[in-house]
């Protein structure tokens, strides 16, 4: 509504780091040097087309008219056809040049951003929201593109423009122009107020439709709840009430805008005046000519629209550098895991061992493990167990590297995990997420994620292995079937079995199961049962277990309370403990009231 | 298609019926706006002409100009603000009739709606409506201030005013194009951008699969050729603005051009003043604007049609389930007398799918009474609550509260009368103590807090950061399935209903605090009727009797004990169902 966004003022670019921003900018853009110096010279070639016209009826009036020499005049007409068409050869370049340039840049920056987050360790993912990364490279970025599409045109067409104009208008007459700014402190003060109270203004507003669309979305969501307690009528109260204050900030918004604009409208007629006025006092005087005075009322737009662009620019430019600014921040973030120089392949099979190992999430210093050992030699099963929050889960996760350990190490056949190779250690240890993620696309894409190059033929037999290919070649398009979004298309077992699959098609050493908590329908259940005991057969594999059944057939439980593994043993040792194991087995059974 | 368009444009006629003070207000203000824009080139060339030419009075003609300056500030600013008002209000007021008019509708229709289909009717269609509205004011203003201006020039120079606006009409045909092309293009960069944003969207919730398996490679790809894309599209609609936007420009420049050339051999010739040859230039400089947005105005015209035939659509959905024309009351309850008998008579229920759930189901529950609805997964239990809050009609068949037939009550008597604890607890952006008092507003704190300690819910209360004033939600506090599922029991009991329905409340309640809501619920049951959709064994224990609900009807009712002994289906719906929730049940 007053172009371009606003900016909170927490994110508020400051004129340091604005210079940083731009040269950090600039050198970013340097591929594309050549078509942003070709935009640059259309836009100036432009602007200089649109003084032009001006001034030549202004030369054609004095020179032509008011002599009465008719073939100067011709000159003229000649000349102003011959500046609008270039006018408009170069303003189609411009389009195409600016856009092509802008586009380039964007896309780089999409790249280069996403590719640095891709990089980021699970750690990163734990700090940062997914709606703070989703936001960063869809909101912010489009912010840019805001001003690669329009913006940065405008900005160095009106900057020109009121260049240009202010020294053409001093050559005319300098007196006159002196005039003509008499007016500009007026539009120059009132644009600081406009930009600021309007930056505000569109804060509120944001605020408040966010308010409006989160109340709505409620009520619809809702509806069953609200209909169910019959409340119909205090939720369209309480939605008039935040629709009306949606209004209201609306509303706002437009008292800030209309009396800018009324008063800008006011300025230039003023100035106008003013030549007039002025001006014909001096050509009464002979001081300047009926021509420049007429040239002066024609060219004045050309130095009050650009002030007044330049000025709702200001908020376009500010909020494209706090995007920016946050931008530049994820790409100068560092990963916490990579790749080590001269890093080894893990070896094909070996024991894992976790020696003293402590760890603590990065947020919190509270440790989440403490100087925790436990060996799974090769193609055992252990079982982790114990209360939510009490450590399993992360010492799962330690074990597949998705985080170094803050003290200890973890090694596979002997070779440290930090120093093997990223691709070798996806390879040998695989981690089964607890609910089966799927991503847009087909079957097959998505078992491709696990490995890119994988065939046809092997994919299908990673399928055939788990005994489920069938039921999914049964699917209207087979394996070629678009899981849609999230899978929805897909039973949750069927999910789960997909990710079982991506697990097969690696083919690794070592397995890593977080064991889905939500119930499947008991005849999935089953399928998901028999292809995860084929994936288990003759792999070492670490189970964080919420199933009695999961846990029996284990070789080894251990029990994780408090950030430390308390008991480790067969099932049949850990009940004659008598300790926690035995605590929580009784726990379970007591739940069970129908059994007795 | 020529019929819904028309319903359309009848809702906006109806909506701005009711604002046509303020509208045709804006209009006037819009008109002497009009006359004082057109009075200021002729002032210039009356200033030029007589004041600077002739030797005539500098200041009057000065003052005059500032004067009309000074007007068509002010109404610049008062014309802007009454449009936007106007436009602003139609958009709440219609938004509001949208919003109580989704909320009467019938959950059937709620199932086949997806939210964000819902939303976009009032936020993006209601906000292209207001975008037309808006311009509804300011384009009359235009056209008016059009119109005078050719006159004018028609007026002065009939044979130059047509040379000179001879190329201007196409302004308005390029710029009515060039919305209307761009429009689709535009969508194209949001749809790619959307499609970007899934691709991030997955990555980062699914960073654990991506890191898992090193899948980075594959995302970046897919990123990429996203990016690739939106790159085409947005090229793409650089190269429309390049193909329009220049020529857009160009126009007008022809008419100068005209003017400067044969209206300069005019003056020349002595038919023609400079004055106004000025005035000419200045006039034809002032209709581009104008002409442009008329142009703009018929895009956004055939846009918000677009718009109103889909609000129009959920407006004009007539509620399936609705009061009935000659209400019936439930009988009063009176104190110490259990009521709320239920009475469910060969009912019939199929889903709009055809996908047949109640097939003649009988049901009687004594006032005061507690039973256990057990059946295998897709038996129709939880239907069967639905059916008795009316959130479908039955097919055939009567349901009873009471010995009222449902239907012949008002939807608020009866659902005033039912409380149910879904089975997916939902929580309002309020705080606990509101969304404890969901059903009754007016409850005062002693009785929020009663509930909440009956539902077993206050000592957690307590220790939340604001206690009772911690606001829930989805921008709020973010409690465990176990809580929530409490509040959603204390909700129920503020209520005070006659009839309680368990949609398995308990589901997600810790195997050690189970047992203590079992308590809690006992308390609660007392006095009134109790369905218990039970999805779990341990939910059985809380009622007198059980039913056993098998392909739409009832096969058995009795005790669990009698029916444990007497029917082997039973057995085998409970075996299935423990199969199911096998969980060790460590923590929440």
């Amino acid at each position: 509504m007053w172009g371009g966004g606003a900016v909170a003022d927490e994110d508020r670019v400051r004129r340091d780091e604005a210079r940083s921003l731009l040269v950090r900018t600039l050198h970013m853009a340097a591929p594309f040097k050549r078509t942003i110096r070709a935009a640059l010279t259309c836009v100036v070639a432009v602007t200089l087309c649109t003084l032009a016209g001006p001034v030549l009826v202004r030369w054609g009036i004095d020179n032509g008219i008011r002599v009465g020499d008719g073939m100067r005049l011709n000159v003229a007409v000649a000349a102003y056809v011959v500046v609008i068409v270039l006018g408009y050869v170069f303003g189609r370049l411009q389009y195409v040049y600016i856009n092509r340039a802008g586009e380039n840049f964007l896309r780089l920056l999409r790249i280069k951003v996403f590719a640095q987050m891709q990089r980021q360790s699970m750690s990163f993912y734990d700090r940062e929201k997914a709606g703070v990364l989703v936001a960063r490279m869809t909101a912010d970025i489009e912010t840019m593109a805001e001003i690669v599409q329009w913006g940065l045109l405008q900005f160095v067409s009106a900057g020109l423009l009121l260049v240009l104009a202010l020294v053409v208008l001093t050559v005319l007459s300098w007196q006159l122009t002196l005039i003509a700014l008499l007016t500009m402190p007026v539009i120059f003060v009132a644009s600081i107020k406009f930009q600021r109270d309007s930056n505000k203004a569109y804060l509120a507003v944001r605020e408040r439709v966010g308010a409006n669309l989160g109340a709505l979305q409620e009520s619809i969501t809702g509806v069953r709840v609200i209909q169910a307690y019959a409340r119909e009528e205090e939720q369209i109260r309480r939605f008039r009430e935040s629709n009306r204050a949606l209004y209201d900030s609306h509303m706002k918004g437009v008292r800030v805008s209309t009396w800018y604009f009324g008063l800008v409208e006011f300025a230039g007629v003023l100035a106008s005046a003013l030549i007039v006025g002025v001006g014909g006092w001096l050509v009464h005087r002979g001081t300047v000519s009926l021509g420049t005075v007429v040239a002066f009322v024609l060219l004045l737009a050309s130095l009050f629209d650009p002030v007044q662009q330049l000025s709702q620019l200001y908020n376009t430019m500010q909020s494209a550098g706090a995007a920016l600014k946050k931008l530049y921040g994820i790409l100068d973030a560092e990963p916490e895991i990579d790749e080590r120089i001269g890093a080894v392949d893990l070896p094909p099979i070996g024991d894992l061992e976790v020696a003293r190992v402590s760890f603590s999430y990065a947020a919190s210093t509270q440790p989440v493990l403490r100087d925790v050992s436990i060996r799974v030699a090769h193609g055992t099963k252990l079982a982790l167990v114990g209360p939510t929050g009490a450590g399993k889960s992360t010492l799962a996760k330690l074990m597949a590297r998705l985080y170094d350990p803050t003290h200890g190490s973890v090694t596979f056949g002997g070779v440290d995990l930090r120093d093997a190779t990223m691709g070798s250690l996806r390879e040998r240890i695989v981690v089964v997420p607890q609910e089966g993620f799927l991503f847009n696309g087909t079957i097959r894409d998505n078992l491709r994620v696990a490995r890119v190059d994988a065939t046809d033929a092997e994919i299908d037999e990673a399928l055939r292995t788990l005994g489920v290919l069938d039921r999914f070649m049964e699917l209207p398009d087979g394996l070629d079937t678009e899981v849609r979004e999230r899978g929805s298309r897909l039973s949750a077992g069927e999910r789960q079995l997909v990710s079982l699959a991506r697990a097969a098609l690696v083919d690794p050493a070592v397995l890593v199961l977080d064991e889905a908590t939500s119930n499947l329908d008991p005849g999935t259940e089953q399928v998901v049962e028999a292809a995860l005991e084929v994936l288990m057969r003759g792999r070492t594999v670490i189970v964080v277990a919420h199933r009695l059944t999961t846990v029996q057939r284990a070789d080894a439980i251990a029990v994780v309370a408090n950030a430390e593994v308390v008991e480790h043993g067969t099932h049949a040792e850990l009940l004659a403990q008598a300790g926690q194991y035995a605590r929580l087995a009784a726990a379970w059974n007591a739940s069970q009231p129908m059994r007795g | 298609m020529e019929s819904r368009n028309k319903h359309g444009w009848r809702l906006l006629a109806t909506t701005l019926r009711d604002q046509r003070r303020g509208l045709v207000l804006g209009v006037v203000i819009g008109l002497v706006w009009s006359a004082a824009k057109v009075a200021i080139p002729s002032l210039y060339r009356l200033g030029i002409d007589r004041g600077i030419e002739k030797n005539g009075s500098l200041l009057l003609w000065t003052l005059l100009i500032v004067a009309a300056g000074a007007i068509v500030g002010l109404f610049t600013a008062v014309r802007r603000w009454l449009a936007f008002r106007e436009s602003r209000w139609t958009e709440t007021r219609l938004r509001e009739h949208l919003f109580a008019h989704v909320q009467a509708l019938d959950i059937g229709y709620h199932d086949r709606m997806q939210t964000g289909q819902l939303m976009s009717r009032a936020s993006s269609d209601l906000g292209q409506i207001q975008g037309f509205v808006v311009m509804i004011p300011l384009t009359i203003s235009n056209v008016a201030m059009v119109l005078a201006v050719m006159v004018i020039l028609l007026v002065s120079q009939p044979m130059l005013a047509i040379i000179a606006l001879a190329p201007l009409p196409f302004i308005n045909v390029l710029a009515k194009r060039f919305s209307n092309t761009i429009h689709p293009a535009v969508l194209a960069v949001q749809a790619e951008q959307a499609e970007l944003a899934n691709v991030v969207e997955e990555s980062v919730s699914g960073v654990r699969v991506v890191k898992g398996f090193g899948a980075e490679a594959t995302q970046m790809a897919k990123l990429t050729k996203e990016a690739d894309d939106i790159r085409g599209v947005s090229l793409g609609a650089a190269k429309i603005r390049s193909k329009f936007l220049p020529g857009i420009d160009l126009l007008p420049s022809l008419g100068l051009i005209a003017v400067l050339g044969y209206g300069g051999h005019l003056v020349i010739d002595g038919q023609m003043t400079v004055g106004e040859l000025v005035a000419f230039n200045t006039y034809l400089v002032m209709l581009i604007w104008p002409l442009r947005t008329i142009g703009m105005t018929v895009a956004f015209g055939q846009r918000a049609a677009a718009a109103l035939i889909r609000v129009d659509e959920v407006l004009s959905t007539e509620p399936l389930v609705a009061d009935p024309f000659e209400p019936r009351s439930l009988p009063t309850r009176v104190a110490g007398v259990p009521s709320g008998a239920l009475h469910f008579s060969a009912v019939d229920f199929a889903y709009a799918n055809g996908q047949q759930v109640l097939d003649h189901f009988d049901l009687d529950v004594p006032a005061g009474q507690s039973l256990a609805i057990v059946g295998a997964t897709g038996s129709g239990k939880s239907t069967v609550a639905r059916m008795l809050l009316r959130f479908y009609d039955t097919n055939a068949g009567t349901i009873t509260l009471d010995g009222v037939e449902i239907r012949d009550l008002r939807l608020r008597d009866l659902r005033r009368a039912v409380a149910v604890v879904f089975e997916d607890t939902l929580l309002f952006n309020d705080s606990v103590a509101a969304n404890i008092a969901f059903a009754d507003p007016s409850v005062d704190h002693p009785q929020v807090e009663a509930a909440a300690r009956l539902a077993g819910a206050h000592d957690f209360i307590v220790d939340l950061p604001d206690g009772y004033d911690t606001v829930l939600g989805e921008r709020g506090y973010s409690l465990s399935g176990g809580q929530r599922q409490r509040i959603a029991i204390a909700r129920a009991i503020v209520a005070d209903p006659r009839v309680l329905v368990l949609d398995d409340a308990t589901s997600a309640v810790d195997p050690s605090k189970e047992h203590e809501i079992r308590e809690a619920m006992a308390t609660v049951m007392h006095g009134r009727t109790t369905l218990v959709i039970a999805h779990r064994p341990a939910t059985i224990a809380l009622a007198d009797r059980v039913a056993l609900l098998d392909e739409g009807r009832v096969v058995a009712v009795g005790t669990h004990d009698e029916l444990l002994r007497t029917n082997t289906r039973y057995a085998e719906v409970l075996a299935a169902q423990e199969a199911d929730h096998m969980s060790l049940g460590v923590g929440e």
